[in-house]
């Protein structure tokens, strides 16, 4: 549980640290900076512009005079650097801790400092002559280890428990170290990414992968770190953006990572249970409804809307579903099948049911007169996680596909929509904001589902669900960090940002009602974990992990003060239909129609 | 006057005659079994086999599932609907009984306390829900094990 809460820890920490601005070409780095980023030979003034300067600088002698110092005034090898670093660092606690009287002394010995090395060695001795180095430093200048920062020497202890205590206390000290460190190591890779020095970005990308093996990469921030340490690794070393390098695979593999993901958290069912509470509340009254699913995956959302019409007072309604999904490669029609199931489950509960399957790779693809809205029933339209996906960049001037997609969607008059979407902002423009929006986001997301695990960690089942469903989020992860333009379909954006788009498209919220409150909490206290909070904002829900909201679900239907687009728009079959359509119907007698 | 002296079989005749096996008179047994809870329910089935029987009935488990909604269980309509998705038996098991497992758990976990007919009303419809997609999966096929209710199961610690 510490270690968890270690992990959001170690991020606000870097989020009180403004990421460091990349250093002008005339200011010198820092000497941790100069230690990081590797010798460069006396006279090359540039930084490395490519991988066959970094490399050749890399061979050069380690015994030279560094060469961005000289510039400051002091000569240092570069062989010497860690060690000065170091000792700087000692010497800076030595002389807060010494007592005043000590550094007036009456004899002052002047040094000439330009000789960095000697001269910080030489105060260290007269400051501290009783102190001596904690352990073996490191022996050869170019081995990559990390000095650490908080390893001062302490006093002589004569208890071996204390020694005992402290040596754990440290290894865990040294670890939260090193998780820190390959954080920073991560926010210095993006800034180079995003400047474009891909050398430096290679450079950082070899010493995260190092750090990553001083840290625990089974749970918490090693293990998101390593995820995005890969993703960084893919970015940098492709040939071009648009190349297919984020994790794609099929889409049955898409399918059952989503399935597992449903499994292993509780998002997707509060996302599922509030928009069925808002479809229900919305469709009192109405004899005739039609769903209209934008992704239906397995339809694990609809049995139990089916359920709960078979319950309603006053009977249930004919049910018309419509779902939208990728069609199938291998020549079966996954999306009938499913729709077959569903007309298999509300035939035994007697809820009238017809089921249409729309096969398109793309939401935009799809046109409305293809889902046949028929006047007279009430409609409600069901997006989950689905609509970022038709963002743009926020300054491209080119009209995004969402605004078409609205506006058939506002044109059907819907008594509800029900909208379900990541709670973060992964669509800014510039590459470093996104990264650090999507590590925190990631790191609270791993976070909970470390959390849920915990209880039932005996369970093989469990563990496979639970990687199943980091798989699952590796890929949205890989997508944020590798892909730009219109392949990058995780375009996640805030729920204040979607309410404003919204707005303008002419929908009107809805508020969820306490009712929705109330079962969204009891679906909470099924789950093990305890760090799960629902919280209302403005009559929209969000789902968080210890006070971070991670998604969000808001309701909404057609403004009626908003006039709808002339109908020549929502009933046009100009457009072929090269989109094949199933129907599934199931009446009272029981008998499936193809 | 006097004692009367019976043959041994004429008194164990009267014994038989004045003492009372429930087993003969399964309507009461089930009348008593049904105010059990569902832990006691699950002991009681491994008595006999005649209590095993009695325990398998729905209506059993049925009358249980209401005692926890004030009201009775939401009208006709629920009894063909959780039939047809499996049966109370089942629902119990699989989604009532942990979900009034975890609510006396932690009643503060949720940020908001219910009152009983809250939690009582709320649970059964969540029950509902999850049952029915417990069915959904069900219809899937051999192939596809129903694994989206394996959240509500305890941690089995095999340590």
């Amino acid at each position: 549980m510490e270690r968890r809460r270690r992990v959001s820890n170690i991020l606000s920490l870097l989020l009180a640290w403004p990421p460091p601005p990349p250093p002008p070409r005339s200011s010198l780095p820092t000497i941790w900076e100069r230690a990081e980023m590797g010798p460069y030979p006396f006279g090359s003034g540039t930084a490395a512009s490519g991988w066959t300067d970094a490399e050749s600088s890399q061979q050069s002698s380690a015994s030279e005079i560094d060469g961005l110092l000289v510039g400051a005034g002091y000569r240092v090898r570069s062989s010497d650097l860690r060690h000065v670093a170091q000792s700087l660092e000692r010497l800076e606690s030595a002389i807060g801790g010494a007592p005043a009287d000590h550094l007036a002394a009456a004899e002052a010995v002047h040094y000439n400092p330009s000789d960095l090395t000697a001269w910080v060695d030489s105060m260290l001795s007269e400051l501290a002559p009783s102190r001596r180095p904690p352990g073996p430093l490191p022996a050869s200048p170019t081995a990559e280890t990390w000095p650490d920062p908080t390893y001062f020497p302490l006093p002589p202890q004569p208890h071996q428990m204390a020694v005992v205590a402290a040596g754990s206390r440290q290894r865990e000290e040294e670890e939260e170290d090193s998780a820190i460190r390959l954080v920073h190591l991560l926010m210095s890779c993006a800034d180079a990414v995003q400047r474009g020095d891909s050398g430096l970005a290679g450079t950082i990308t070899d010493e995260m992968r190092i750090a990553l093996t001083r840290v625990n990469t089974g749970f918490g921030i090693g293990k998101v770190a390593g995820y995005f340490v890969d993703a960084l690794c893919r970015r940098i070393y492709s040939l071009s953006f648009s190349s297919s390098i984020s994790v794609a695979g099929s889409a049955s593999e898409y399918e059952i990572l989503y399935h597992h993901f449903y499994e292993a958290c509780p998002y997707l069912k509060f996302a599922h249970f509030m928009a069925n509470q808002a479809i229900l509340e919305a469709f009192d009254g109405y004899d005739r409804v039609h769903v209209i699913d934008f992704n239906l995956m397995d339809g694990l959302q609809w049995p139990a809307l089916i359920q709960a019409l078979a319950l309603r007072s006053g009977g249930p309604p004919f049910l018309r579903l419509t779902g939208i999904g990728p069609p199938s490669p291998d020549g079966r029609d996954a999306l009938r099948e499913v729709g077959l199931r569903l007309a298999e489950l509300a035939r035994s509960v007697r809820v009238r049911f017809a089921f249409r399957g729309v096969a398109a790779s793309r939401l935009d693809d799809v046109r409305p007169w293809m889902l046949q809205v028929v006047p007279g029933e009430a409609v409600a339209v069901n997006s989950v996680l689905q609509l970022h996906r038709l963002l743009r960049d926020p300054g491209d001037d080119a009209a995004a596909p969402i605004d078409s997609v609205l506006g058939w969607m506002v044109g059907l008059r819907p008594n509800i929509v029900t909208v379900v979407e990541q709670e973060a902002d992964h669509n800014k423009p510039a590459f470093l904001d996104r990264f650090t929006e999507a590590l925190f986001y990631y790191s609270t997301m791993f976070d909970s589902l470390e959390g849920g695990r915990c209880a039932a960690q005996q369970l093989q089942q469990q563990q496979q669900t639970t990687m199943a469903a980091e798989l699952y989020l590796q890929r949205e992860i890989c997508n944020i960090v590798c892909c730009e333009g219109a392949a990058r379909l995780e375009r996640h954006e805030p729920l204040a940002t979607w309410r404003a788009r919204l707005g303008r498209a002419g929908l009107k919220a809805v508020h969820l009602g306490s009712n929705a409150f109330k079962q969204a909490s009891m679906l909470l206290t099924l789950f093990s974990g305890e760090g799960y909070g629902v919280q209302e904002v403005d009559g929209c829900l969000t789902l968080g992990w210890h006070s971070r909201p991670l998604i969000s679900a808001s309701a909404w239907r057609a403004d009626d003060n908003v006039a709808p687009p002339p109908d020549n728009q929502l009933f046009s079959s100009s457009v072929t239909a090269s989109v094949p359509a199933s129907t599934i119907s199931s009446s009272d007698n029981n008998s499936i129609n193809f | 006057m006097g004692d009367m002296i019976l043959p041994l079989e004429e008194e164990e005749d009267m014994k038989r005659r004045n003492t009372f096996s429930i087993n003969d008179n399964v309507d009461l047994l089930v009348e008593i079994l049904g105010r059990l809870d569902g832990r006691s329910l699950g002991v009681a089935a491994c008595v006999c086999r005649l209590w095993s029987s009695v325990c398998r009935r729905d209506s059993v488990w049925e009358a249980l599932c209401n005692r926890h909604v004030a009201g009775g269980g939401g009208g006709p309509g629920t009894r063909s609907v959780v039939a047809a998705l499996g049966g109370y038996r089942r629902l119990y098991r699989l989604c009532v009984g942990p979900v009034l497992d975890r609510l006396a758990g932690g009643p503060g976990r949720a940020g908001w306390a219910p009152t009983r007919e809250e939690a009582a009303h709320l649970s059964l419809s969540l029950s509902l829900s999850l049952f029915s997609i417990d069915c959904y999966e069900r219809l899937g096929g051999p192939r596809q094990r129903p694994a989206s209710l394996l959240f509500l199961c305890k941690p089995v610690n095999v340590s």
